[in-house]
């Protein structure tokens, strides 16, 4: 008998119960997914950490180096550093890494270098997280390049170099938790000790030292840096913390997750907001299906058993079958994951993490249920069978007269009356639109600022075409001035800067001197992007990247001073601003020409420059490689494309998926709402069906009041994804260590192809959903 | 006399289920001339609801053919039909049947401002007066809630007169009134009758039938029999003539 009551109401309401299956199910899935995501995400990086023991500090240098005085200081600080090892890359320029149908690696912005694996820490891994072992004609290539080249194993690389040739057959996949990221600028190539030693003899490539540094459990990393610094040891080039390593490995793929969360947590609002829709619409017949039940006998206690069994059911059935999908959602997202980080995911942990959601959301349902019943309790059984919920109690101004309105059709001014006053009704809506449209619109927000050319400038990179990096070499003076007269007079170029890299001693906060890069030159030609102040512009002025100002580096807000030493002589520095940045280790600073150059301590030199127009800019680029030996030059837009462009792959996929779920879930909830209000709108429609108006009349009435609340909860919808989505997604970067960022949006996507295309999706629905039967008598509704 | 309406040969059926047809409408033949005041009497379930919906378009025939306005009803379409409705036919309900949100005047109003480019103030005024003939101009902006079922009963005839229409239509309108508002609504009803609108009436109070001008018989989905009684003049020695004679034809006819 129970039963049947139930089953009784779920057959009534077919599509009503439908729908709020779909939703739970829906909330479920992606619950399930993001937390499923989160924890492999968390445990294979934490596992590959493991395995890969990357190192705490790592100083990169290129030049003459000396093992010995690097031990001295090892020996000196032996309570701080427990292992140190030097691994000696071979640079070797991507033209010269041939493969496949003569094609080389000429196009990557990578550094490739050719190591032989570590003996103490830094491992370099295979696709199992095992130490690679890599046999004599062997290569381990880096999961990166495998991909970005479509490289299998088996297949060979050739290395051709000032008439040295030598073959390697690809035999692993090589994963680097320091530099699997494309984030990264380099990447390690693994071979055989006496692979590497041919090479170093015919002396292909060129030499380069990562000086790693592992500490004891409560080393402490800036002691040891100081120390280094201070002992004058080998520093031309930048100085890279362990953490910023797992920055960028997070960074690929948390973005992505942190976006999933977020839409997830918004269908379960969406899902509850359904859920109180459907009680609110169907909350009159409920009514009196209930006084009749109480006027039958049936006790207050059966009454709510059947509601809540219902709706048990229904959640438990969708909790299920959510639960289930979120494992193809899961496995489709993780493709990428597996290849990086770990390719063993396994294990029971997710199977009960992804249990959290359908739970979690299971109780929210019944809780939901039970605050509405509670409402059902006090009312009587005659109460029940005649009252009207909406218009129950106060009785308010009559509002709204139909004299008042002065222009709008009849038809649509009474829609628009609806609106008024079922309010609470057609406020659900409007969230569930508003929500909706977040859903669609923040995707599409991060993946237009990623896209950006802007967006190079969040990481520190200036808005340029071309960057030439020239690397420290004897002639690296002469070859700079050389540059900078030529691209003076070059009319192809349009204009240029050049920044010049030292190292100086700084006072931190807790006054001690620590040194720190600081990049001079003239920033005005191609600004960055400051999340607080500007740039330098005035002598005595620095700013600093987010990193560095941060508690961790020299702990400054802007209008702080810094002092700072320049051959030996302290200056006192005003901080103009602070900027984002994840190049040369992220902690850097940026001041005028006019501080003055640490002769003894330049580290690198390099030039932004706009190539005019008419230019060809591929052989402009072509042509400053050639001539100048030292130099690295790269196109910007090729380079946020190789280094962002997978995570910006995986964005767009999110765009879509996005837009379909607010889609799918719009016209879900428009054609269930619509179907609702017109079975609870029977008999006033029959009323004016009889006075005369049409079906096409009535559904007017319904088009526009639903319109109403479409168009103002796009429009909110929009501005929500643009400023409060710009605040979330702030705060899920710094949580990150990353810093907080501006939007780049492209209005025309988001204020008219997105209202046009839910415009016409919405309003297919409702002219499909909203349709008045006219073929059943009239007296049929008005007798009953 | 010009016809209003005219029906031949009626039939109305509804399928209950695979095996049982209800045959509510038998072949039923009728024809209201212009200006006429026609009451339907005959046992409760004889089907006389079902002929002032079928003959006024809100529900369709299953054969047969209804002439309304020199217009075949069952040919036109669904918006045609409404519009019609909206223009030539007014309806008045055993159980009202006003939009619960709308205020008195609004619902009274409603399908007069359903036309393009109306004269709102002259809508207005003309509901207002219609109230006013109708008593219940002081309660306009009431809504439904706020007023007695008399009352509400003649803010349902004004909105039926609000377009005036050719021809009214009232199922026992005064059904569910005491006999005082009865008496009043058929004094209005009558009133409008004077003024030559056509009104087809179904009741089964024999003091609202006898105000009158015919009286037709239905049983079993049949219209056996019809009484002239002629136009009637307000007074009361006449209408107890009139009940008198209207009972011995029923009787004969077995009510
Ligand atoms: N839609 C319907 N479904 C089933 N039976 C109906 C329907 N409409 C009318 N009837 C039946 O048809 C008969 C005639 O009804 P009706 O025209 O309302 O009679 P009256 O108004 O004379 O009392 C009644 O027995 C009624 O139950
Ligand atoms: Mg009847």
């Amino acid at each position: 008998m129970f039963l049947k009551i139930v089953m009784n109401d779920v057959r009534r309401k077919k599509i009503i119960t439908a729908t709020v299956l779909v939703f739970i199910a829906m909330a479920v899935v992606l619950g399930s997914s993001a937390t499923n995501i989160i924890a492999n995400l968390m445990q294979s990086i934490a596992q590959l950490k493991t395995h890969a023991v990357p190192s705490d500090l790592t100083q990169m240098h290129i030049g003459s180096y000396d093992q010995g005085a690097v031990d001295a200081l090892v020996a000196a600080l032996g309570e701080h550093i427990a292992e140190q090892e030097t691994m000696y890359l071979l640079n070797i320029e991507g033209s010269d890494i041939h493969f496949g149908a003569n094609r080389t690696m000429v196009d990557t912005v990578q550094d490739i270098s050719f190591v032989v694996q570590n003996q103490k820490f830094d491992f370099i891994l295979d696709l199992d997280n095992r130490k690679l072992d890599i046999q004599a004609g062997e290569v381990a290539v880096p999961i990166y390049f495998m991909k970005t080249y479509g490289l299998s194993l088996g297949d060979v690389l050739r290395i051709e170099s000032r008439g040295f040739r030598k073959e390697f057959v690809i035999s692993e996949y090589a994963r680097d938790f320091e530099m699997n990221s494309a984030l990264a600028s380099s990447k390690r190539f693994v071979i055989n000790q006496a692979d590497y030693d041919e090479m170093l003899e015919h002396q292909v490539g060129e030499m380069e030292y990562l000086i790693e540094f592992k500490l004891h459990e409560h080393g402490d990393l800036r002691t040891v840096r100081n120390a280094y610094r201070e002992a004058g040891l080998p520093s031309n080039g930048p100085t890279i913390e362990g953490r910023l390593f797992s920055l960028f490995n997070a960074l690929s793929d948390a973005a992505v997750v942190m976006v999933i969360v977020l839409i997830s947590l918004l269908l379960v609002v969406v899902a509850s907001l359904c859920i109180r829709l459907t009680f609110l619409a169907t909350i009159d017949e409920d009514l009196r299906e209930i006084g009749v039940m109480k006027a039958m006998g049936i006790s207050k206690k059966d009454i709510r058993n059947v509601y809540l069994t219902k709706y048990k059911v229904v959640a438990t059935i969708a909790g299920v079958l959510g639960y289930a999908l979120s494992f193809l959602v899961v496995r489709a997202f993780n493709g990428n994951m597996r290849l990086y980080l770990s390719s063993d995911l396994s294990g029971s942990l997710q199977y009960v993490l992804s249990l959290f959601a359908p739970v979690a959301i299971y109780l929210i349902v019944v809780l939901y249920c039970r605050s509405v019943l509670g409402r059902i309790d006090g009312i009587s059984a005659t109460e029940a069978l005649r009252s009207d919920i909406m218009q129950r109690g106060k009785h308010r101004k009559y509002r709204f007269p139909l004299l008042k309105n002065r222009f709008l059709d009849t038809s649509i001014y009474m829609g628009l009356r609806d609106v008024a006053t079922r309010i609470k009704l057609y406020r659900l809506l409007f969230f569930i639109f508003i929500v909706c449209t977040f859903i669609a619109i923040l995707p599409l927000n991060v993946f237009n600022t990623m896209n950006s050319p802007k967006f190079s400038t969040y990481m520190g990179i200036g808005q340029c075409d071309v960057r030439i990096d020239l690397r420290k070499t004897d002639t690296i003076t002469a070859d700079f001035e050389r540059l900078l007269a030529e691209l003076e007079n070059d009319s192809d170029i349009e204009k240029h800067a050049a920044y010049i890299t030292c190292s100086y001693p700084a006072m931190t906060a807790d006054g001690r001197w620590d040194y720190i890069l600081i990049e001079t030159g003239d920033f005005s030609v191609f600004p960055l992007q400051y999340l607080e102040g500007t740039a330098p512009a005035e002598a005595g002025e620095i700013s600093l990247s987010f990193a560095q100002a941060s508690a961790d580096g020299l702990d400054k807000k802007v209008g702080d001073t810094v002092v700072v030493q320049v051959g030996g002589v302290e200056k006192q520095l005003k901080v103009s601003g602070i900027y984002q940045d994840i190049t040369n280790g992220g902690k850097t600073a940026k001041a005028g020409a006019s501080l003055g150059l640490q002769h003894d301590a330049i580290l690198w030199y390099m030039v932004n420059l706009d190539i005019a127009l008419h230019a060809d800019v591929s052989a402009k680029m072509a042509h400053y490689q050639s001539t100048y030996a030292s130099a690295q030059v790269n196109g910007i837009k090729e380079y946020a494309r190789q280094t962002m462009g997978n995570i910006i792959r995986q964005m767009g996929a999110i765009v879509i998926g996005g837009l379909a779920i607010a889609i799918v879930v719009m016209v879900l909830i428009t054609a269930l709402f619509l179907k609702m209000l017109l079975s609870k709108d029977m008999s006033q429609i029959a009323i004016m069906r009889s006075i005369g108006l049409s079906a096409k009349q009535i559904e007017h009435q319904y088009l526009a009041g639903t319109m109403a609340v479409l168009l103002p909860g796009i429009i909110l919808g929009i501005l929500a994804a643009d400023y409060l989505g710009e605040i979330l997604v702030s705060m899920a970067m710094s949580s990150m260590g990353a810093a907080s960022i501006r939007f780049v949006g492209i209005a025309w996507q988001t204020w008219l192809v997105y209202p046009l295309l839910i415009i016409v999706v919405v309003g297919i629905t409702l002219s499909l959903s909203c349709k008045i039967a006219v073929a059943e008598d009239l007296s049929v509704v008005l007798r009953s | 006399m010009r016809t209003m309406l005219e029906a031949r040969n009626v039939h109305k059926k509804i399928a209950l289920d695979e095996d049982n047809v209800l045959h509510i409408l038998r072949d039923v033949d009728l024809r209201i001339g212009e200006g006429e005041f026609v009451s339907v009497m005959g046992p409760s379930g004889s089907g006389k609801s079902t002929l002032l919906y079928t003959v006024s378009g809100m529900d369709r025939i299953t054969s047969g053919s209804v002439r309304f306005m020199d217009q075949e009803i069952g040919s036109l379409k669904e918006e045609a039909l409404s519009k019609l409705r909206l223009e030539h036919m007014g309806f008045i309900f055993q159980d009202i049947n006003l939009l619960k949100n709308l205020s008195l005047i609004d619902n009274i109003m409603f399908p007069a401002l359903l036309e393009k480019h109306v004269d709102k103030k002259a809508v207005h005024d003309k509901a207002k007066r219609l109230m006013e003939m109708t008593g219940i101009a002081t309660l306009a902006d009431n809504s439904i809630t706020q007023a007695s079922g008399g009352q509400l009963q003649r803010a349902g005839i004004c909105r039926a007169l609000i377009n005036e229409p050719a021809m009214i239509f009232g199922d026992e309108p005064t059904g569910a009134l005491d006999s005082k508002s009865a008496a009043e609504i058929m004094t209005i009803l009558a009133e409008i009758n004077s003024q030559g609108t056509t009104v087809m009436l179904v009741t089964h109070d024999m003091k609202v039938a006898a105000k009158t001008q015919r009286v037709l018989y239905m049983v079993d989905g049949c219209i056996i029999a019809q009484k002239h009684l002629g136009p009637y003049v307000e007074s009361s020695d006449t209408l107890v003539d009139r009940e008198q004679e209207l009972m011995n034809w029923l009787v004969t006819n077995g009510f």
